[in-house]
């Protein structure tokens, strides 16, 4: 796109109290001269700088967007910009998948002294964004609903279903006998059942229907209320207990898992588990004989979307995001998303904007995705949950692939590694900051 | 007087519709396994073959998920305020279920009851609406247990049936309808093809208003409501649930005033500015929904604020819905 005649960006500066903002301060009182296009926010920290204010600049008018605090080793609250960085790496990696044009995005560390840089950094971002033009994040015209990508069926391995369904049976009555648990959390013939007496744990099933990830209940209070629990889980749902706990929102003592051997029941998930085998549960039920996927299999479907240029990936997500009705399906499934309110139910005043439009639903897309950066442990519930079959196992995929390339790190396999997302390295990269 | 179409025929019709500027909108195929009724650019992608049940319904064409009311701009001299334009032109949404279509004579009543609703009431003027009679169902159909049926012609302007030969009856049932076909009104009696079986009744609605009318208290809500995990998934596919929030959208200097859908389901539907809450809890919220559509709506107005699709049910990442929940108060209540 080329920029109309006697267009001046508008460029928003995040930046931090302590540096960035003394910086520019510096830049004033020595008469450095900077074009005015840049609208400076000041901010406690980087640490501090939500994504969403990324997002909401962009929205809202701004051509680009710069983010700046305090060099590394500077932060006034000792480690706020490391925790930053983290987060602009993996926003840097979904947005990239998203198709986002990154050439509006900036990051700098501008320290207090740096009144030289800060004029610099803003002229060089004023004069490539009068370049490249307005920015217009949502002009594209509306796509028509018609076959956009396509979903894989998968193999349901059923042999061990039968021996499954017994073995789980057995031992939750033993569990409901003995007084281990008041209640089992488990799968039913249409949904999930939740079993307080030895009698009734014949109503436990299992079979191809046994797709939803339980450990979602055990952060809803009604669930809580019916006492001690068990749950059922499978390879793939258990990750999610481990993040639970290593997030402390449960204690993994009080809980008793029953983990089933899982063959795999037809999702696309399926095809590349490496979990057929649960690996930390208390009893494990059923067998499984399926061997796990390579893992180069793994990011597969995402690395042939990514070979699209970003133009095509951001029609894509367009396209797909258009659909998104905002019933919250995919939140109200996922065991990572137990904030008691979320960001997108708060409106005062209203964070992301509730509209199921294009601006809306990327907004609360983007934000949905970002919050699971590092967490998210590819159960694919969202995807399954979604009334509108938005792609967000792909989603998914971004968010597991940008944690294990960037950090060694998968959500939920190994228990002793520390969580990407409240955690930092001083080794972690620094090539995209100015 | 009824008349033959091919699908070939049908679909040149639909054509001919889209290129004369109308909106069409119809089932189309998204993704392996999804279909949403969504707005037609060419005749091709209108799905006719076999029986889907769309995963949303047409509601969103009359009653959008998010409509702009108005708009405002803020400067030196003050507030203005600016029409909103809607998209006004004729609308046809073919190869609606019937029990899409009867939804949309459910609706008419809510908008135009104290208030009429004139965002709603130009878009359904706008709209006529071409119907397929089902020849199958699934597990989760139960529109012959609310009194609608696979051929209930209630809400269409033209009705078709599967011929079985790759042709169908086209039989118009409005004025709307005849205007559209290019044909006369049907005054003949439907016939022997409006037999096509459609699901045995699972329940009666009566039972489920004397029921609920005598159990607001009873524990069976909150240990029904145990797997609901509080999305809006059944709300928004359902064709006649039809809540809405109003909210204001914009910054210092303008905006919009918009209407979008919301549902009961949700924890912040019922939440006072206090922090207290009338429905605490997800038994609260569906007791609402069954007594809205089974009990509330029919002393208002005369009839259930249901038919029978089943979305609520096939959308529901818990496996819970209508129908599952009316079969457990019939069930109880017999023991």
């Amino acid at each position: 796109m080329s920029a109309p005649e006697g267009f001046e960006p508008k460029i928003v500066a995040y930046v931090c109290n302590w540096c960035t903002y003394l910086g520019a301060d510096l830049a004033g009182t020595a008469r450095l001269e900077y074009p005015p296009n840049v609208r400076i926010i000041r901010l406690p920290c980087t640490g501090r700088i939500d994504t969403n204010l990324v997002i909401k600049a962009l929205e809202i008018g701004a051509d680009a967007v710069l983010v700046s605090g305090c060099h590394p080793g500077d932060c006034h609250y000792s480690a706020g910009n490391y925790h930053a960085r983290r987060r602009w790496m993996l926003f840097r990696d979904l947005l990239e998948v998203v198709g986002f044009d990154m050439r509006r995005l900036h990051f700098s560390w501008i320290s207090a002294a740096e009144g030289r840089k800060f004029q610099q950094v803003i002229t060089e971002i004023t004069d490539a964004t009068r370049a490249l033009g307005p920015y217009r994040p949502y002009e594209a015209p509306a796509r028509p609903f018609e076959e956009n990508g396509s979903a894989r069926p998968a193999d349901v391995r059923e042999k061990n279903f039968e021996r499954s369904r017994q073995e789980l049976r057995a031992a939750a009555r033993r569990l409901l006998e003995e007084g281990k648990v008041k209640v089992v959390i488990g799968h039913g013939a249409r949904g999930p059942v939740f079993i307080a007496r030895p009698e009734e744990t014949a109503r436990l099933e299992w079979s191809a229907h046994s797709l939803a990830n339980l450990t979602v209940y055990l952060k809803r209070p009604e669930v809580r209320a019916l006492g001690a629990a068990a749950v059922v889980v499978k390879g793939c749902d258990e990750r999610a207990l481990v993040v639970l706990e290593k997030e402390s929102q449960l204690r993994r003592e009080e809980l008793q898992v029953i983990g089933v051997a899982c063959d795999g029941l037809g999702q696309a998930k399926c095809e590349t588990c490496e979990t057929h085998q649960p690996r930390f549960a208390d009893i494990t039920v059923g067998g499984a004989e399926a061997q796990s996927a390579p893992a180069a299999a793994r990011y597969m479907e995402l690395e042939r979307f990514l070979e699209k240029p970003p133009e095509e990936r951001l029609a894509y997500w367009t396209a797909e995001f258009d659909r998104c009705l905002k019933c919250y399906a995919c939140r109200q499934v996922c065991p990572m998303c137990y904030c008691e309110r979320c960001l997108a139910d708060k409106n005062r005043p209203q964070a992301i904007d509730t509209s199921p439009d294009r601006k809306g639903n990327f907004a609360w897309q983007l934000s949905r995705a970002i919050h699971l950066a590092g967490r998210c442990v590819g159960c694919d519930e969202c995807a399954r949950a979604c009334p509108a079959a938005i792609d967000l196992r792909l989603l998914n995929l971004a968010l597991a692939r940008a944690a294990e390339t960037q950090f060694g790190y998968r959500a939920g396999m190994d228990p002793a590694l520390e969580p990407v997302v409240g955690a930092y390295s001083l080794q972690d990269k620094e090539e995209f900051i100015r | 007087m009824s008349q033959r179409v091919s699908k070939d025929e049908l679909r040149q019709r639909v054509g001919a519709w889209i290129a004369g500027g109308k909106m069409v909108a119809g089932p189309v195929r998204v993704k392996a396994g999804t279909v949403l009724y969504a707005p037609l650019t060419k005749a091709d992608t209108l799905l006719l073959d076999g029986w889907t049940r769309p995963a949303n319904s047409i509601k969103e064409f009359v009653f959008p998920r998010h409509e702009a009311l108005y708009g405002y701009s803020i400067d030196a001299t003050g507030i203005t305020l600016h029409e909103a334009a809607p998209d006004l032109r004729r609308q046809v949404i073919v190869g609606a279920h019937p029990c899409d279509a009867a939804a949309l004579e459910i609706l008419d009543k809510l908008f135009n009851w104290d208030y009429r609703d004139d965002f709603y009431n130009r878009r359904r003027a706008a709209a006529t609406i071409v119907t397929l009679a089902c020849a199958a169902h699934d597990d989760e159909c139960f529109c012959t247990s609310v009194g609608l049926g696979p051929a209930a012609e209630r809400g269409s302007d033209v009705m078709l049936f599967d011929a079985g030969d790759g042709s169908y009856e086209a039989r118009c049932v409005t004025e709307k309808g005849a205007a559209l076909w290019g044909a006369e009104i049907d005054r003949a009696p439907a016939g022997k093809r409006a037999e096509a079986a459609g699901p045995a009744p699972r329940f009666d609605p009566a039972e489920v208003a004397a029921f609920a009318k005598e159990h607001f208290e009873n524990p069976f809500w909150r240990e029904q409501a145990l797997a609901c995990l509080g999305c809006g998934a059944c709300a928004y596919t359902c064709p006649v649930c039809h809540c809405f929030d109003i909210v204001d959208e914009g910054n210092p200097r303008g905006g919009v005033r918009a209407r979008n859908w919301d549902a009961c389901q949700f924890a912040l539907f019922t939440a006072h500015a206090s922090g207290h809450n009338p429905r605490p809890a997800q038994g609260a919220r569906q007791r609402q929904r069954i007594y809205h559509k089974f009990l509330m709506y029919p002393e208002k107005f005369g009839e259930i604020l249901c038919t029978g699709c089943g979305n609520c049910a096939r959308n529901c990442p818990a496996g819970l819905g209508v129908l599952p929940l009316v079969s457990e108060i019939c069930h109880a209540e017999s023991v």
